[in-house]
């Protein structure tokens, strides 16, 4: 007898339970996935497969469809990519870190680089090359320095006299060493923060400017040490010689930081 | 720097290029701005060019003002005297470059909101005492602040570790005079009294620190005796 939709129901067939066919219970498919198959639509015709109704069919089909795990392989390459970024990160921020740049706000075409070595074996002949003047940047004794912003407070000032020409020393470099020192003596500056014949570290300062540009690489050439972070220097810094140089008072260590009683007194040495 | 704008002679003087520059206070003698100097917070203090002034005395004068404000900050910071470190000084066009103290409070602020506020006013007399003990070592340095005001005094954060740090010495010099250190208290009383009402006992609490805390006090004070009856409607003897 066919049915009224034009369909047959096979009656006389045996039913078993995955060949029983149906109509569904209407009740929409319970998978995750949102099932599109049209025999898990509620009130479709299909194979009819127990109470289960819908949820039976996308179960069967799930090995299918269901979210694989990565294949074996694809964690060894997520690794592997994450070994080489982080590798790459590295390198990139110790070399950022290696020689530390900063501009000059008051003077925007000017910028600052402090290059730092360890292990210096030439100290005798880069002193005798920084008293010719044939190295182009200023040669300093890392165990005096306490923070790169002791070098960029001097720096600028040093920029900014030889902007107005009012410097206290001949040369740049000569007076970026000489405003480090708490005195205006200059011979005593020159020998107390510039490099001596024994030092085994260098602090070398570059400045650049739309006159003049500086090759980095030839500088590092010139050092027979090894270049190293500026996150190095406490290591090299001698805090008490720092501390008998610039005479800071008992009362003043309460009030604030070795560096804030330095910049002080370098800042206002020419008036006090 | 007395507070309110009063531009009387027009200035052409641009603002120093520092990032983030944003100005603060324009006060009568120098505009204030904050900004990052080599990598730190700082502030900019520009003595800008007066041109009511003959210009001879106006460059001597601000140029002056600019090194005492500069010495003074450096005699207080040697005698253990919180105050902002000096970074830069720029003597072309008087300029000094100051430590910032971020987010802190000005005194005024402070004692102004715990009156409001109604808390407990015991810090408050601890505070007092702190500027009492703070002016005496000042004082006994031989250094007059020459404007002391609640607005020249600055709380670290946070407000109650009362971590005083005192600002603007442009009106500072140099002075053993029991007379000078006399007025540079009884400017101090005389604003302190004015911006908080009802703090009569406050300034007592101060002054009775200071005489304790300093060596030289007796003369001062007595100085200062006779300083508050001087000026309009008052005792001419003495």
């Amino acid at each position: 007898e066919t049915l009224a939709l034009g369909r047959r129901l096979p009656a006389d067939k045996p039913i078993a339970p995955q060949a029983a066919w149906g109509r569904h219970d209407g009740a929409p498919c319970r998978c995750w996935k949102g099932c599109r198959d049209p025999a898990s639509r509620g009130g479709s015709w299909g194979p009819l497969s127990g109470a289960g109704g819908a949820l039976e069919h996308c179960r069967a089909t799930s090995a299918q469809t269901r979210l694989q795990p990565p294949a074996a392989w694809s964690s060894g390459v997520f690794w592997g990519l994450a070994i080489l970024y982080w590798f790459k990160a590295n390198s990139l921020f110790r070399y950022k870190m290696q020689h530390f740049t900063h501009q000059l706000e008051l003077f925007p075409d000017c910028s600052v680089t402090l290059v730092l070595f360890n292990d210096v074996k030439n100290s005798v002949a880069l002193r005798k090359k920084a008293m010719e003047g044939s190295i182009e940047g200023a040669l300093i004794n890392p165990a005096m320095i306490v923070d790169p912003f002791q070098i960029l407070v001097a720096t600028n000032k040093a920029v900014h006299l030889h902007r107005i020409g009012k410097m206290k020393t001949r040369t740049l470099n000569a007076e970026i060493i000489f405003n480090l020192s708490p005195n205006n003596n200059i011979s005593d500056a020159l020998k107390k923060f510039g490099i001596s014949d024994n030092d085994s570290a260098v602090l070398i300062v570059l400045i650049e400017d739309k006159e003049k540009t500086v090759n980095l690489e030839s500088i590092i050439s010139q050092v027979e040490g090894h270049q190293v972070s500026l996150a190095e220097l406490h290591k090299i810094t001698d805090i008490a010689k720092v501390k008998k140089m610039y005479r800071l008072t008992p009362q003043e260590e309460k009030i604030g930081t070795l560096l804030d009683g330095i910049i002080c007194r370098m800042s206002t040495k020419d008036i006090a | 720097m007395a507070g309110g704008g009063g531009e009387a002679g027009a200035c052409a003087v641009s603002p120093p290029p520092l990032r983030g520059l944003q100005l603060v206070q324009q006060g009568a003698e120098a505009r204030l701005y904050r900004g990052q100097f080599l990598g730190r917070a700082a502030v900019v203090k520009l003595r800008f060019p007066k041109r009511y002034r003959h210009p001879a005395l106006e460059e001597r004068l601000s140029r002056r003002r600019t090194a005492q404000e500069a010495r003074s900050l450096l005699r207080c910071r040697r005698a253990g005297i919180s105050a902002p470190v000096v970074y830069f000084v720029d003597y072309v066009s008087n300029c000094i470059y100051l430590e910032d103290i971020v987010e802190s409070t000005t005194v005024r602020d402070y004692i102004t909101s715990i009156q409001q506020s109604g808390k407990d006013t015991s810090n408050l007399f601890l505070l007092a005492e702190k500027i009492g003990e703070v002016l005496a070592r000042m004082h006994d340095e031989d250094l007059i602040h020459g404007d002391l005001t609640t607005s020249n005094m600055l709380l670290r954060p946070p407000g109650e570790e009362l971590d005083l740090v005192l600002i603007d010495f442009g009106l500072s010099f140099m002075s053993g005079l029991p007379e000078d250190k006399g007025v540079d208290l009884y400017v101090l009383e005389k604003a302190f009294l004015s911006t908080h009402p009802n703090t009569d006992t406050l300034f007592e609490a101060l002054l009775k620190k200071y005489s304790t805390t300093s060596k030289k006090s007796s003369l001062v004070i007595k100085k200062l005796d006779e300083v508050r009856l001087r000026g309009r409607k008052r005792s001419m003897v003495g």
